[in-house]
C-alpha cells in the first residue's frame, strides 16, 4: 500500500455496534483510517461521534464488531486477551484523561511500569532523555498524590514514551488540566513527535489542543467526515461549525 | 431510609452473604447449645414419669467410684417388713463387667463404665427395660444394652463372653436387648443378669448393692425413707425417688455444663472474629458509597438518617444471620444429641424445641455483634459532608494511627501487670493465677489488635521485601499497607484464631512432654498392669504373675476414694518394703518405709487445702464408713499417686473389696523385656481386660487422650480461622471493586490477567502472613505464660511444638491463597475498558 514504512496503525471497515434491537447504536460505521508513523493525529468530533470508541478499538482496548485493526503489521482483531495484552504492553502507550497513575507507586515506578510488567530491562539513557523531556527529574520519588494534575499527566506521558511504543494513544489528555498545564502536556507530545519520531493519536474536543497535531480527523455519527492537515485552531473551529451547521439545519 | 438500606444490601449481595454466613456460624453454636440444653430439660421432665422405686437404699457411705460396697441380702426382707413398705427388691449393680468383642478384647470401655446389674422384674421400678427378647434367667444368661450388643457383635440367641470381677471370663447366652433411661447412666456398656447370677459374678452370694423399696398407699416417700434409715446400717445412703431424680438431673447437667460452656466459648470466639469482618465490610462500603451518601445528605437527609441507613443494613444482616444461625443451631443440637446417643443413652421424649428464649438469644447475639461493629462505620458515614457529592473521587484522608497505637501500647503494657502477678501467684494460688493470666491474655490480645495497624507497615514491608524486585510484588505490598486499618482488621481475625490455636498447641505439647517427664521420673517399673480405663481388677491377676520369672519386684497397689469435707481424694495402699523400687515417690517429710498400720503420707497440695501436717489425724468417710489416717509425712503430688499413701493392711482394715488398681513389675538386670512381656501375656490370657504396659505404652495411652481433646479444640478453633479467611475474601473482593480503575489502568498498559491475579493473590498472602505472624507470636507468648502458670499443676515442662506451628503457618498461608482465588479471578476478569471508562 505504501512504499515507505507501513502505517503505525490502520483500520479497515472498522465497525462497532453496541446493543441490539431498539437499543442498537452504531458507534463506528466502516471506518477506514491510516496512522502514519512519526505523526501526531488528533481525532475530533462531538459527544457520541464515536471518537473514543475509535481510539479504544485502534488501541486494542475494545473489540470491533467487524473490520480489521492493525498495529504496525499485526492484525489485532480476534487476538486472545493474552496476545492483546502483549501488544498493548510492547507496542502501545496510553495517556488517559484522569487516573493515569498507580497511586501506590512513585513517579519513577509509574514511568517504568510497562517495562517492569514485561520484565524488560530499562534503557536508562532513554529513560533519562524522557524524564528530562517531561521536566520531572526532581519529583521522581514522589507519589501521584504529591504531584499536581499537570505533573501527573506529564508522568503519564513519560510512561507512554518510556517503552518506545509503536504508537501512543492519548484520550483527552488535557481535559482535566488548567490551560497552562495543558499547554505543557501538548508541547510535550508535540516534541516527542518532532524529536523522538513518536507516533501519537489524540482524542480531543478542544480545538486548541487539536491544533498541535499534524492532522485532524473529524468524526460524526461513526463516520470520518473530514480532515485537516496542520490546521490552526481557527480553521478547526470553522470546520466544526461547518460540520455542525447542516445537522443543526435538519 | 429502609428502602435505601435494602437496595444497598441487594446491590452488594455477595459480601453481605459472606457477612451473614460468618455471623451465622457463631450464632449456630450459641443457639445450638441453648437448644440442646432446652431438650435436656425436656428429657428431665420425661424423667419424672420414668419408673423408679419410692425409696432406694444404696450400699456404701459414699460413692465408692469403682469400688462397690455391699449390703446383706437378708436386709431386703427386713426392709420389706417395715410398716410403710409394700415391698422391697434387692439389686446388684457393679462396675467391671467387661463384655468381650469377637477379638477377645473388651468393647467400649475406654472412658465410661462397664456395668453389670441384676434384672428387676417389676417394670414400674426398673431403670432398665426390655427392647427385644426376654429377661435373663439362670446362670448362663445375659441381656445386653442395645449399643453393647452392637459393639460386641452379639444378638439375641447368640453367645457372648463377659469378664466379670468375681467369675472372670465366662460365656453367656444373650436372651434379649435392653434400653435404659437417663437414670441408667450415660455411656459405657451394660450387661444384665438374673439376681443370683449377678451376685455370683459381680459381688458374692447373699449380698446386694441396693434395695428398691415401694411404699404402701398413703405412705409418703419421706416417711418411708425415715423408716428405712432407722433400720439400715450407717454406711448406706437412703434416697427418695425425688432426691434420686434431682441427683440424676444435677449429674447430667454438670456433665454437660463443661461441654456447653466449651461450645459456647467457641461460638463467642467465632462471633468476636466476625466483628472484624463486619466492621471492615461496612467501613469499605461506606467509603465506596461516600458520594452516594453525600448526595443523600445534599438532597436533605440528616446525619442521623445516614447513620440509621448503615445501622439498618447491619440490623437486617443481624436478623438474617440469626435466622440462619438458628437453623444451624438445630443442626448443632442434633449433632450433640447424636453424640449422646452414641454414648448409649436415650433422651426420652425430648423434642428439639425452638423456644422464644433461644430465638431471643440468637437474635440478641447476632444484632449485638452486627450493630456494634457497624457503629463506627455508621458514624463515619454520617460525617461525610454533602459537598463530597460534588468532589471528584472520594479520597478520605487517612486518619492518624496515633491514638489507636497509643491505646494498644497502653493495653499491652497493662497486660504485663496481671501476667506478672499470675506468674508470682502460680505456686500459691493456682486458680487466681490462671484468672490473672486469662486477663493478661485478653488485654494483650486486644492491645496487639489495636497495634496491628501500626505494625502492618513495618511487618508487611519486611515480607514485601521478599518479592520487591518485581513490580507485581511491589504493588501488592503497597496495596496491603495502603489502608493499615483495613489490613489490620482483616489480619486480626486470623490473629485471634491462630493465637488461640498456638496457645493450645504449646500447652498441649507441654502437657505431653510433662507427662512423659513424669512417667520417666516417677515410674521405675518396667511393666505396669492396669484395668480398662484404669479401673480396679481382681487380685487373681497379681496371683498369676507374682512369681514371674525375670522379675525382681512384683507388687500391687490399691486405691480407694475417701470423702473429706465433701471432697473426694484417693487413698493408695502400697507395700512399703518394695514400692520405691517401682515408683519414685517424691517424699518431702517422713518416709514410705516407715509407714505402719493406720499411718499415711499426704500430698503437699491436699495437706495445704485440708490444713493438716505430720502428727495430725484425718477422719474421712470411706465406702464402708468412717476411718482415720494418722499423717506421718508429706510427698509431692507429681507421679501417678496422689492424695494419701498408706500400707495395704491399713487400707484393708478400713474395709474394702479386694480389688487392685495396678500391678507394678520391675525386671532383674539382664532380663529380656520381650521375653517377660511374652510370659506376662501368656499368664494373663484368662484376663483379657488387663493391659500390659511398658513406659512407652503408658505415654502413648495418656498422649492419646490428650490428642483426642486437643483435636476437638483445634476443630472448633479452626472454625474461627475459617471465618477469618472469609474475611480475607471479603476484604479483597471489596478492594478489587474499589480499585477497578487502577486495575483497568495497569491492564491497559500491559499487565496480563495472570499478573493481575498474582497481584491480588500476593496481597492475600501478605494479609495472611501478617495475621499468621502476629497470631503465632501472640499464641506463643500466651502458651508459654500458661505453661509457667500451670507448672505447679503438673505442666512442668515447656515444649514448643515447632513442627506443628510450622504446619499452622503453612496452612494459614494456603488458606490465604485459597481466599484469594475468587477475588483474583474477578480482578483478572475485569474488562479493561469498563474499568478505565468508569468515572
Amino acid at each position: 500500500m505504501h512504499d515507505a514504512a507501513p502505517p503505525a496503525a490502520r483500520a479497515r471497515a472498522l465497525t462497532k455496534i453496541y446493543g441490539e434491537g431498539d437499543t442498537r447504536v452504531v458507534a463506528l460505521d466502516a471506518v477506514d483510517l491510516d496512522i502514519e508513523p512519526g505523526t501526531f493525529t488528533a481525532i475530533m468530533g462531538p459527544s457520541g461521534s464515536g471518537k473514543s470508541t475509535l481510539m479504544h478499538c485502534l488501541a486494542g482496548l475494545d473489540s470491533s464488531t467487524s473490520g480489521d485493526v492493525y498495529i504496525g503489521d499485526v492484525l489485532i482483531t480476534g487476538l486472545s486477551d493474552r496476545a492483546l495484552t502483549r501488544v498493548r504492553r510492547d507496542s502501545v502507550g496510553f495517556v488517559f484523561q484522569s487516573f493515569n497513575l498507580v497511586p501506590t507507586l512513585t513517579a519513577r515506578e509509574n514511568i517504568t511500569l510497562p517495562l517492569d510488567i514485561a520484565g524488560a530491562p530499562v534503557d536508562e539513557e532513554w529513560l533519562a532523555t524522557v524524564i528530562d523531556a517531561v521536566g520531572l527529574a526532581d519529583r521522581l520519588d514522589h507519589r501521584p498524590s504529591e504531584l499536581s494534575g499537570g505533573q501527573q499527566q506529564r508522568v503519564a506521558c513519560a510512561r507512554a514514551l518510556a517503552s518506545k511504543p509503536a504508537i501512543v494513544f492519548a484520550d483527552e489528555p488535557t481535559g482535566n488540566l488548567d490551560s497552562q498545564s495543558g499547554a505543557e502536556v501538548l508541547g510535550l507530545l508535540r516534541r516527542s513527535v518532532d524529536e523522538f519520531d513518536q507516533t501519537i493519536v489524540m482524542v480531543t474536543h478542544d480545538a486548541g489542543a487539536a491544533s498541535h497535531a499534524d492532522r485532524v480527523i473529524f468524526l460524526a455519527d461513526g463516520h470520518v467526515v473530514g480532515q485537516l492537515e496542520r490546521p490552526t485552531a481557527e480553521e478547526i473551529l470553522a470546520r466544526i461549525g461547518e460540520l455542525a451547521a447542516p445537522r443543526g439545519a435538519r | 431510609m429502609l428502602r435505601v438500606a435494602i437496595r444497598s444490601l441487594r446491590a452488594h449481595r455477595l459480601r453481605f452473604a459472606l457477612t451473614v454466613l460468618t455471623v451465622a456460624l457463631g450464632v449456630a453454636f450459641i443457639a445450638g447449645t441453648n437448644i440442646f440444653t432446652g431438650s435436656l430439660r425436656g428429657a428431665f421432665d420425661a424423667l419424672v414419669s420414668q419408673p423408679r422405686a419410692d425409696v432406694t437404699v444404696r450400699a456404701g457411705a459414699t460413692d465408692g467410684g469403682s469400688i462397690q460396697a455391699t449390703l446383706p441380702e437378708s436386709l431386703v426382707a427386713e426392709v420389706a417388713a417395715l410398716p410403710g413398705a409394700a415391698g422391697a427388691v434387692g439389686v446388684v449393680s457393679a462396675e467391671g463387667a467387661y463384655v468381650l468383642g469377637a477379638d477377645g478384647t473388651p468393647v467400649g470401655v475406654e472412658g465410661p463404665p462397664a456395668r453389670g446389674r441384676s434384672w428387676v422384674g417389676d417394670a414400674s421400678i426398673s431403670a432398665v427395660s426390655l427392647v427385644t427378647g426376654r429377661a435373663p434367667s439362670g446362670p448362663g444368661e445375659v441381656a445386653l444394652l442395645e449399643s453393647t450388643a452392637q459393639d460386641s457383635g452379639a444378638s439375641p440367641g447368640s453367645t457372648v463372653r463377659i469378664d466379670t470381677p468375681v467369675a472372670g471370663v465366662r460365656e453367656y447366652t444373650v436372651t434379649g436387648l435392653v434400653t435404659r433411661g437417663l437414670s441408667g447412666g450415660l455411656g459405657g456398656t451394660l450387661a444384665v443378669f438374673d439376681l443370683p447370677t449377678a451376685q455370683e459374678v459381680l459381688t458374692e452370694p447373699g449380698t446386694v448393692t441396693a434395695i428398691l423399696v415401694t411404699a404402701l398407699p398413703g405412705v409418703s416417700q419421706d416417711e418411708l425413707a425415715a423408716q428405712v434409715s432407722a433400720l439400715v446400717p450407717e454406711a448406706t445412703r437412703v434416697e427418695t425417688a425425688a432426691q434420686a431424680r434431682d441427683d440424676v438431673v444435677q449429674r447430667i447437667q454438670e456433665g454437660f455444663a463443661f461441654f456447653n460452656t466449651f461450645l459456647l466459648a467457641f461460638g463467642v470466639i467465632a462471633l468476636f472474629v466476625s466483628t472484624f469482618l463486619i466492621f471492615n465490610t461496612f467501613s469499605m462500603l461506606v467509603a465506596q458509597r461516600s458520594r452516594e451518601l453525600a448526595l443523600l445528605r445534599a438532597v436533605g437527609a440528616s446525619r442521623a438518617q445516614i447513620s440509621l441507613t448503615v445501622l439498618l443494613e447491619a440490623a437486617i444482616i443481624g436478623v438474617l444471620a440469626a435466622a440462619i444461625g438458628l437453623l444451624g443451631g438445630l443442626g448443632v443440637s442434633l449433632l450433640l444429641r447424636w453424640v449422646i446417643g452414641a454414648l448409649g443413652a436415650d433422651l426420652p421424649g425430648a423434642p428439639l424445641t425452638l423456644t422464644g428464649g433461644t430465638i431471643a438469644l440468637a437474635l440478641g447475639a447476632s444484632l449485638l455483634v452486627t450493630i456494634a461493629s457497624a457503629l463506627l462505620p455508621a458514624r463515619r458515614a454520617s460525617a461525610i459532608p454533602p459537598v463530597a457529592a460534588m468532589r471528584e473521587g472520594a479520597a478520605t484522608s487517612p486518619r492518624s494511627l496515633r491514638r489507636i497505637t497509643f491505646m494498644g501500647l497502653a493495653l499491652v503494657v497493662a497486660a504485663v501487670v496481671p501476667a506478672t502477678a499470675g506468674l508470682l501467684l502460680a505456686d500459691s494460688d493456682g486458680e487466681r493465677a490462671a484468672q490473672l493470666t486469662g486477663l493478661a491474655a485478653a488485654l494483650g490480645l486486644v492491645g496487639v489488635l489495636a497495634l496491628t495497624p501500626a505494625l502492618a507497615r513495618p511487618v508487611l514491608g519486611l515480607f514485601g521485601a521478599l518479592f520487591r524486585s518485581r513490580v507485581v510484588g511491589r504493588m501488592a505490598s503497597a496495596n496491603a499497607i495502603r489502608n493499615p486499618r483495613r489490613t489490620a482488621a482483616t489480619a486480626s481475625a486470623l490473629t485471634v484464631g491462630l493465637a488461640l490455636m498456638t496457645a493450645v498447641s504449646v500447652l498441649g505439647s507441654s502437657a505431653r512432654a510433662s507427662v512423659e517427664d513424669v512417667v520417666d521420673s516417677t515410674i521405675g517399673a518396667d511393666f505396669v498392669l492396669i484395668g480398662p480405663g484404669f479401673r480396679p481388677f481382681t487380685p487373681e491377676v497379681y496371683d498369676a504373675v507374682r512369681d514371674l520369672p525375670g522379675a525382681s519386684v512384683v507388687t500391687y497397689v490399691r486405691t480407694i476414694p475417701v470423702s473429706i469435707d465433701d471432697a473426694q481424694s484417693p487413698v493408695t495402699g502400697v507395700d512399703p518394703a518394695v514400692i520405691t523400687e517401682v515408683l519414685d515417690i517424691p517424699v518431702v517429710t517422713g518416709s514410705v518405709q516407715d509407714l505402719g498400720l493406720g499411718s499415711a503420707l499426704i500430698d503437699t497440695e491436699l495437706a495445704q487445702s485440708l490444713d493438716v501436717a505430720a502428727g495430725d489425724t484425718v477422719t474421712g468417710t470411706f465406702v464402708n464408713g468412717e476411718g482415720k489416717l494418722r499423717i506421718v509425712g508429706t510427698f509431692e503430688p507429681a507421679g501417678p499417686v496422689r492424695g494419701f499413701i498408706t500400707t495395704l493392711p491399713t487400707l484393708n482394715s478400713i474395709g474394702t473389696l479386694t480389688r487392685d488398681t495396678a500391678v507394678y513389675i520391675a525386671l532383674q538386670p539382664g532380663a529380656s523385656p520381650d521375653a517377660v512381656r511374652q510370659e506376662l501375656v501368656t499368664r494373663l490370657a484368662a484376663f483379657p481386660s488387663i493391659d500390659v504396659q511398658d513406659q512407652a505404652d503408658i505415654k502413648r495411652d495418656i498422649n492419646g487422650q490428650f490428642d483426642a481433646l486437643f483435636g476437638l479444640v483445634y476443630a472448633l478453633l479452626g472454625l474461627s480461622v475459617i471465618v477469618a479467611f472469609l474475611g480475607i475474601v471479603n476484604t479483597l473482593s471489596l478492594s478489587v471493586v474499589e480499585r477497578t480503575r487502577e486495575l483497568g489502568l495497569v491492564r491497559a498498559v500491559g499487565m496480563s490477567r495472570r499478573q493481575v491475579r498474582r497481584l491480588v493473590t500476593l496481597e492475600a498472602l501478605l494479609l495472611a502472613a501478617l495475621g499468621t505472624l502476629l497470631g503465632l507470636s501472640l499464641g506463643l507468648v500466651f502458651g508459654v505464660l500458661l505453661q509457667r502458670v500451670l507448672a505447679p499443676q503438673g505442666i512442668s515442662v515447656l515444649a514448643v511444638p515447632f513442627a506443628q506451628l510450622a504446619v499452622f503457618a503453612v496452612l494459614a498461608l494456603i488458606g490465604g491463597l485459597a481466599a484469594a482465588l475468587w477475588p483474583a479471578w474477578r480482578a483478572g476478569r475485569m474488562p479493561v475498558l469498563t474499568a478505565i471508562a468508569q468515572t
